[in-house]
């Protein structure tokens, strides 16, 4: 009993999640219907039922502060569902706020602790402000001739629903419809579509007439403003037939007369401009609450970390499958050339169907960038409200898709930089009123699939980035020398930007503190296998564009040998591997450097780099030529032990300070490999010979 | 043996209650839960086997748990099968209704392991 | 831990009503002295598999390793702690820990011994400087019997 209980807790946390997320995006469709002046009842009697599942949910488990939390919230969003209450900015901003106090509330109770969490009494507070409502009144009796026994079956939301559409003067209609329960599914989410285009279902009546066991009767009520020959037109069939509800009587007592305002046409709060939202998004979110009812009948919500367990299989089957193929030479070698070949068919038939396996779980493990985007909408709404700005937040390429793990990892980084983007590039209303740039600054987010990657760009419309002010400060905080500060091409220079202590504020403030330096912002991408590069034009914004690799998972490497330790190169950024015996190296500004068919290519000996110790310098090494982007590096190492596919696992934070590797990787034999993060050793030998090495080392202190 | 239909759209409360109720062997003898999210997977659950009672929600989108419950107690097949609602205290209207349609009892959310048994051994009595 | 007999079951309930809520604590041996963290801190105990050193890495982590297929540093705990070498036996063990941000780390110790229980009554809040860099991260001191055990805080070992 103890165990089930256990289970249906950890569900309890994984679907009050994403309660949570649901309820946050309900939220901003929301906030965007508000602006565009209309309201979807739809939306809010969502939001109302999330808030009522999380309280009763929370109740069960003993998660009193969720409890108390969603029962207030409930009764808020009750009258608001029921016109008790109105929809205002404020009452929005409540709600958006509550989103994150839930979700401090969720940890804490995960983690078992008792505190209060922050911001829940202040919370509380402006809730306890904004309650006191009026008397329910009493219920419409209604002058349609509808069967009392429907009306008896309505829940109060139901009702309310269908007074509401009655006041505001909507025809009521009765879809009978008769189902064979096998398709039951398709069939209703056929109608559901054509008939939301005439105007609202209030409800689904089953009659309890049928003809058979395997067919069901339903009485639809749905309210529209279309006639009945048109209803008619677009919706009856021979399972389905379209009735008017007729009216008794005039409606005695207008709605006005009761002196309440129709609830519905909500008032638009008086800002300078609203704050626009791009098409896309618009109806995107809108259309989520029926599309997400009908993911949650065909999705399988699944743990990451069984994703996880599956992908380290697929690992160790790849190891086999090398393993099979040496077998299989050595095989050949001994005289059974046969056995060999079958053994080889083996092989390749092995490798197809892993490689097939190998797709598929990858596919499961990919999730598109959306996820990541919605919440950074709240956050930049959030900042631009405490900073004074408004932004206009346009996202494009939502629905590119990467591995799950690094979308996890991309929400920090990327809030970071939008927060950077809002504080330091967007000027303020007034400065852009000066340059004639429209009042809204503009944060644009765009994610696409490049071959093996997923490119990701930040582009805001402000002042961009101050080269000399960036200068100076690299020079005020001993980054570079005045030598180096006249020889710095405009790429380097803005690259300065991410230098430790660069790119943070010189004075603590309220709203961000010090900010969080570029610098871990780049090495929070390296970390994920990526790369981050800037643009910027004075006057007329930054770009910011990270490329990642699509999955942290299986990749072609190299593997090479320094002394005793084994490292791994990812392939693609190897073009070749050769022998190497010292002649031809020559320094060059302090730098190795040799001539590789006529060309020069820096050198860099991973045993110095590494603070590893040397091997006898005349014993025949190797040169691992490594190429990102436009710059190349020979490696050296001491051996090359050959090619493997790997599974690149992340290095945990306590390793945060290590530059130089992107993960490790298991190497078979429970034995483990460090990956090397080519990009970063070239920039660090090639950034300034000796001053690179001292920052290498300085780094882990 | 026992079968229990439960109807109920949140995923966590139906583990919750069916982990509930599958400490009520001792009392019960054996349970079997038959859980529906939607008030039409409950409609395409009942015809399949003999469902000895019904635990569910009132507020569900689509078929409520009241008009799933008039489904019952107006079906020839199915109107003695005693049905247990489960929802929140905040709607008395709907608590009214749901009693005046005919439910064997209503339980009030959150409710603990010793209610929800106690309230299903209750209305299991009352079957004929 | 050796079975209990009905005995000593029956004195340990004894004991427990005299000193308290009783906590447990997993005690080991690090340069000959005896620790011991809160046995809710500590998610497994494992043999040392094949530990990869990490270069440049700082100077306590002694590298990363594998076990099924989870990557977990290794923190010689000894260094970490600045308590001076010890030489390394049969009998060393990996503890496996959460740290706040939810990574899974491990600590070297020299010798795993026992689980031991405590009172409130039975532990002494540390008013003495101890010395060393341990001072820091000392809980309190355990005293179940005439031996003297330094309990020690996990959470600011791995979170530091």
């Amino acid at each position: 009993m103890v165990d089930s209980i256990d289970k249906a807790r950890d569900e309890f946390f994984s679907e009050a999640q994403e309660i949570i997320e649901t309820y946050s995006r309900n939220l901003l469709a929301i906030d965007e219907s508000l602006t565009g002046g209309h309201s979807d009842p739809t939306l809010v009697n969502e939001v109302f039922r999330a808030v009522h599942t999380l309280k009763g949910l929370a109740g069960l488990f003993g998660a009193t502060a969720m409890g108390s939390l969603a029962h207030h919230l409930e009764d808020l969003l009750d009258d608001l569902r029921l016109g008790r209450a109105e929809l205002t900015r404020a009452v929005l901003d409540l709600l958006f706020s509550s989103i994150d106090v839930f979700g401090k509330i969720l940890e804490a109770e995960r983690g078992g602790s008792e505190a209060a969490p922050q911001g829940l009494t202040n919370l509380l507070e402006r809730l306890a402000q904004l309650a006191g409502h009026e008397e329910p009144e009493p219920a419409m009796v209604t002058d349609y001739e509808l069967d009392p026994g429907m009306l008896a079956v309505l829940t109060e939301y139901e009702e309310h629903r269908l007074r509401s559409n009655l006041e505001q003067g909507l025809r009521l209609y009765r879809l009978r419809v008769k189902f064979d329960l096998a398709t039951l599914d398709k069939a209703l989410e056929e109608i559901k579509e054509r008939a939301k285009r005439h105007g609202e279902i209030i409800t689904y009546l089953p009659t309890g007439e049928s003809s058979s066991i395997e067919t069901i009767e339903l009485d639809l009520l749905m309210a529209s403003h279309d006639d009945l020959s048109m209803l008619i037109g677009s919706l009856a069939s021979e399972h389905v037939i379209v009735e008017e509800v007729a009216r008794k009587a005039d409606l005695h007592g207008s709605p006005l007369s009761r002196g309440r305002s129709v609830r519905h046409e909500v008032s638009l709060p008086a800002l300078s401009k609203p704050l626009g939202v791009p098409e896309e998004n618009a109806e995107m979110a809108l259309a989520s609450p029926d599309r997400s009812l009908r993911s949650l009948t065909q999705t399988v919500r699944v743990d990451i970390r069984k994703l996880d367990r599956l992908m380290n299989i697929v690992g160790e089957l790849a190891i086999v499958r090398s393993v099979l193929a040496k077998v299989a030479d050595r095989v050949r070698t001994d005289g059974q050339p046969q056995l060999a070949s079958e053994l080889l068919r083996v092989h390749r038939n092995f490798e197809r169907r892993l490689t097939e396996m190998q797709d598929g779980i990858l596919e499961v493990r990919m999730v598109p960038l959306g996820q990541v985007f919605e919440r950074l909408s709240r956050v930049v709404r959030q900042i631009g409200r405490e900073l004074n700005k408004e932004i206009r937040f346009v996202i494009t390429g939502a629905e590119t898709e990467i591995d799950k793990l690094i979308v996890e990892e991309l929400s920090d980084p990327l809030m970071h930089m939008i927060r950077n983007s809002i504080d330091h590039g967007i000027e303020s209303a007034a400065e852009r009123a000066r340059v004639g740039k429209p009042n809204a600054g503009t944060i644009a987010l765009n994610a696409f699939q490049k071959g093996n990657h997923v490119v990701i760009e930040i582009e805001d419309d402000g002042r961009g980035i101050d080269e000399n002010a960036l200068l100076q400060k690299a020079l005020r905080l001993g980054k570079i020398n005045l030598n180096e500060r006249e020889e710095l091409s405009r790429e380097e220079i803005l690259g300065l930007i991410f230098l430790p202590g660069v790119s943070t504020r010189e004075v603590v403030d309220d709203v961000s503190g010090r900010g969080v330096g570029m610098d871990v912002v780049k090495t929070n991408i390296s970390h994920l296998g990526g790369v981050i590069d800037v643009q910027s034009e004075p006057g007329i914004g930054t770009k910011m564009t990270i490329t990642l690799p699509i999955t942290l998972a299986i990749v072609s490497a190299l593997l090479v040998k320094v002394g005793q330790d084994i490292f791994a190169m990812p392939l693609n950024s190897v073009s070749e591997a050769l022998s190497f015996d010292g002649r031809g190296v020559r320094v060059v500004d302090g730098r190795e450097v040799m001539t590789l068919r006529g060309q020069s290519l820096p050198l860099c000996r991973l045993a110095r780099v590494l603070c590893l110790p040397e091997q006898d310098p005349r014993a025949r090494k190797f040169v691992v030529v490594a190429s990102v982007g436009s710059k190349r590096m020979g490696i050296l190492v001491d051996y090359l032990i050959g090619q493997q596919d790997i599974v690149i696992k992340p290095l945990g934070k306590s390793l945060a300070h290590v530059r130089g590797f992107s993960g490790a990787t298991e190497l078979g034999d429970q034995r483990v490999g460090l990956v090397l993060d080519p990009a970063a050793l070239i920039e660090e030998v090639l950034l300034s010979g000796e001053n690179a090495r001292e920052k290498g080392m300085r780094a882990h202190g | 043996m026992v079968r229990i239909l439960l109807v109920e759209d949140s995923v966590s409360m139906r583990s919750f209650v069916r982990a509930c109720l599958g400490s009520a062997q001792s009392a019960l003898g054996e349970v079997e839960v038959v859980e529906a999210a939607s008030g039409f997977d409950a409609l395409r659950l009942l015809p399949r086997s003999h469902i000895d009672l019904v635990i569910s929600d009132i507020n569900m989108p689509d078929i409520n748990g009241l008009e799933l419950l008039n489904f019952v107690r107006t079906s020839e097949k199915y109107k003695d099968i005693p049905v247990l609602l489960i929802s929140t205290q905040s709607s008395e209207r709907d608590r009214k209704r749901g009693l005046a349609l005919g439910a064997t009892a209503y339980l009030p959310k959150p409710f603990s392991t010793e209610e929800l048994l106690a309230s299903t051994l209750a209305a299991l009595g009352h079957r004929s | 831990m050796a079975d209990l007999t009905r005995v000593e079951r029956r004195g340990h309930l004894r004991r427990a009503a005299q000193v308290g809520p009783i906590r447990e604590f997993l005690a080991f041996t690090l340069a000959g002295e005896l620790y011991a963290v809160e046995l809710t801190t500590i998610r497994e105990i494992v043999s040392p598999p094949p530990i990869t050193h990490v270069p440049r890495a700082a100077s306590d982590v002694l590298g990363i390793c594998s076990v099924r297929g989870l990557l977990v540093t290794v923190i010689d705990l000894r260094q970490r702690l600045r308590l001076g070498d010890g030489s390394g036996s049969q009998r060393t063990r990996i503890l496996l820990s959460e740290t706040a941000s939810g990574e899974v780390v491990g600590l070297l110790v020299d010798e795993v011994r026992q689980v031991i229980r405590l009172g409130a009554s039975e532990i002494e809040p540390v008013a003495s400087v101890l010395g060393g860099e341990i001072s820091a991260h000392v809980q309190g001191i355990g005293r179940p019997s005439s031996d003297a055990i330094v309990l020690l805080d996990l959470g600011s070992i791995v979170g530091a």
